[in-house]
């Protein structure tokens, strides 16, 4: 051994690059009423061709108004959702209050930010009832853009889900509907369900379980349905 | 390149918000005037920038992973009465439309408008902080910041992450006490001073029409026209931008928004040969002149 | 693609940088001035990456000033030329380089002579009698040489760059329609317009 080396070869790994990410698919989306809002989400876990798992939850409740669904690299998605629960439990213990959903909009964001030269690969809504106890959704690109709207479809069915919502929520360039007609909560609940059962029908990482979630004033509840396996 | 990664040495996280001393060497001297404790966590490795402009396609130059949402027309110009800032509302992601209701006319505060063009969260974020520092600048000197100050500020705020990936194109307008003020401020840490601008990628189309029909002397109506005119023809020629026309006018006592114009709506006002019927078979019908 | 070049006589320089800003095709600007004073009878014109420009020659001007102030005394054109060198060349060894090109132009009151430094990003130093940077130097080096006398007078001066105009109209790619104009000498600096020379 020669004294005169006294560092360990570098290895250049230039052919094999890093490559921290990858798209796991599923689908959520959300729709506002005037004193709900709903939130929904499938829990197929896939990976290429391969299904990993037919429940895995993207969908969670931050506090007992607001739930955060969350589409696009499940460990990114686990990761920010721990993140947000514990900053959401933190401002309750700090303050005897719970978050409002503006608040926690606005959280989100700058969370998303703050990774912004090592993002978290995901594609969040975020739906609550806001100061008025109207509905509310968030929309939010991987590095936290933000914008508030109506409805939304996120992940990798939101191509085929989001026009559908767009003619059956939002009656986009219908001339004979009042574009800012919102849903009642039943129409809603039901438009979300078709949204699915049509998603799992043409997108193969959307399927096996839909968890949907309906916030009002009375808090959140949860309901779990079946979507097809195959 | 990596003025921001020099700042934390070999460390994952990086802390920023050093105050810069004049004579302290020229990048020191580039940091901000204040401290924002702003903290941005890094990807492990040697080179965290490019790794972060490998996989996030901000400019949409590349087909990286991770698309952030862009694609624009903005436009901003002085004119007799004021300042006039028009956007449309269209937000791309790779070939989607991912949405068409984009407020792209940032309100920083109620004298001073910034635009969006670029990468969507940069844009709204660091005019965010431009908004904190402008209302520390009155907390502590009892007085409105000036337009050029506040658009130094969000010119500084960036320039410190030059070669990181960031992407913005912005115009600063607002009304301070040498009347209306306009700049232009990229994320390359350019800022320049005019009376018209126009960013993004629908902003050839628009220049052309601004251009064209642009004088100094137009009254409030003439101005929301030529404004107007100019967001349609680049939103009817550039496929990135599209949705509505957001209108501002900035004033002596602030800015005003003006309701918002679907350029689906504008496209049969400027072509009154053209009708809208409820015929299935033939729903566009041109008028014999 | 900037225009930017000198001239100095015994006892003057004449500095002309154009005025266009451009982002990608367009033209943003067509009226900016990328000169900056750095002293009474100290002139620096600056082309390079966008925002490295302004951020450079900020750092520069403010530091020269703030030594004039201290000292109650100007630095001569040459102490100013090597200290920007010396600074630029400082960045460049850091992580973050400016990438700029510099012309300094100045009157040196003491010895009673002009003088131009000719600075590249790579904080490559030279004293010349004229000088220019980026595609403007195929052109006008030429003629520059052809024409130059170190006895030339102002006036002299002022129809070689004329001329210059008339090379980078006919021949360059690119249409510079205005210019900075400034001419150093022993009363320190001022700007002549295009229709001037």
């Amino acid at each position: 051994m020669l004294s005169s080396i006294t560092q360990a070869p570098v290895e250049a790994h230039s052919h094999n690059r890093w490559e921290p990410y990858v798209d796991n698919g599923g689908t959520s989306l959300a729709i506002a009423g005037a004193d709900f809002v709903i939130i929904a989400a499938d829990t197929r876990q896939s990976d290429g061709y391969s299904i990993n798992t037919r429940y895995d939850p993207k969908a969670f409740e931050l506090s007992n108004k607001t739930v955060i669904a969350t589409t696009g690299y499940a460990a990114d998605a686990k990761r920010l959702v721990e993140v947000m629960e514990q900053k959401a439990q933190s401002y309750f213990h700090k303050h005897e209050r719970v978050m409002s959903t503006p608040a926690m909009a606005q959280l989100l964001s700058n969370t998303l930010y703050y990774k912004r030269f090592f993002p978290y690969y995901v594609f969040p809504i975020l739906a609550g009832l806001d100061s008025q106890g109207k509905g509310a959704v968030f929309t939010y690109d991987p590095v936290g853009n933000m914008e508030r709207t109506v409805y939304v479809a996120c992940g990798s069915a939101s191509a085929l889900v989001q026009p559908f919502l767009d003619n059956q929520v939002g009656f986009a360039n219908q001339r004979a509907a009042d574009p800012n007609r919102l849903l009642d909560r039943e129409t809603a609940r039901k438009i979300a369900i078709d949204a699915f059962t049509g998603a799992t029908e043409r997108d193969i990482y959307t399927g096996d379980w839909l968890e949907i979630f309906t916030i009002d004033q009375t808090g959140v509840h949860r309901e779990k349905r079946e979507l097809k396996r195959d | 390149m990596n003025r921001f990664v020099e700042q934390l040495a070999a460390n994952d996280v990086a802390e920023l918000g050093m105050p810069g001393s004049l004579l302290a060497g020229p990048t020191a001297a580039m940091a901000g005037p204040t401290g924002h404790g702003l903290s941005f966590e890094l990807a492990a490795g040697n080179n965290p920038a490019e790794f972060a402009q490998h996989f996030i396609d901000a400019k949409s130059e590349k087909d990286s992973l991770i698309k952030i949402a862009h694609g624009t027309t903005t436009l901003a110009f002085k004119f007799r009465e004021g300042v006039m800032v028009a956007t449309d509302s269209r937000a791309t992601s790779g070939n989607v439309i991912a949405s068409q209701t984009v407020k792209k006319v940032i309100e920083i505060n109620p004298y001073l408008l910034g635009t969006m063009a670029g990468g969507a969260a940069d844009c709204s974020f660091w005019e965010r902080v431009l908004g904190m520092e402008c209302r520390l600048h009155e907390l502590r000197n009892k007085k409105r910041i000036s337009v050029a100050a506040a658009s130094k500020l969000l010119a500084n705020l960036v320039y410190r992450y030059k070669g990181m990936g960031l992407s913005m194109g912005t115009m600063v307008a607002g009304w301070d006490e040498k009347g209306p003020g306009l700049y232009y401020v990229d994320s390359d840490g350019q800022r320049l001073a005019n009376d018209i601008f126009s960013v993004g990628s629908g902003s050839t189309f628009a220049y052309g029409v601004l251009d064209s029909h642009y004088r100094y002397d137009m009254d409030i109506e003439e101005a929301r026209d030529v404004a107007r005119r100019a967001i349609y023809h680049a939103t009817h020629r550039d496929a990135y931008s599209g949705g509505v026309v957001r209108m501002y006018l900035v004033q002596r006592d602030g800015w005003v928004p003006y309701p918002l114009e679907d350029v689906g709506d504008l496209y049969y006002q400027y072509h009154p040969e053209v009708q809208l019927t409820n015929r299935t078979e033939s729903p566009l019908t041109v008028v014999p002149a | 693609m900037d225009a930017q070049f000198a001239i100095s006589g015994r006892d003057f320089v004449i500095s002309v940088t154009d005025k266009g800003v451009a982002r990608s095709i367009v033209k943003m600007k067509h009226n900016e001035d990328k000169t900056w004073q750095l002293s009474s009878h100290t002139l620096m014109s600056v082309s390079g990456e966008a925002g490295d420009t302004a951020n450079f020659s900020e750092y520069i001007q403010g530091n020269v000033r703030l030594y004039s102030m201290r000292n109650s005394q100007d630095l001569s054109p040459s102490e100013l030329a090597n200290f920007i060198r010396g600074e630029l060349a400082a960045a460049l060894r850091s992580r973050s380089p400016s990438q700029v090109n510099l012309l300094v132009a100045g009157y040196d009151k003491g010895k009673d002579e002009a003088a131009l430094y000719w600075i590249d990003y790579l904080s490559a130093m030279a004293k010349v009698p004229f000088a220019a940077h980026g595609y403007c130097g195929y052109f006008l080096y030429s003629v520059m040489d052809r024409e130059y006398t170190p006895e030339i007078t102002l006036e002299e001066a002022k129809a070689l760059i004329k001329k210059c105009f008339e090379v980078l109209k006919t021949r360059f790619i690119v249409d510079f329609a205005n210019y900075t104009i400034k001419v150093v000498d022993r009363n320190g600096t001022h700007e002549i317009r295009q229709d001037e020379l």
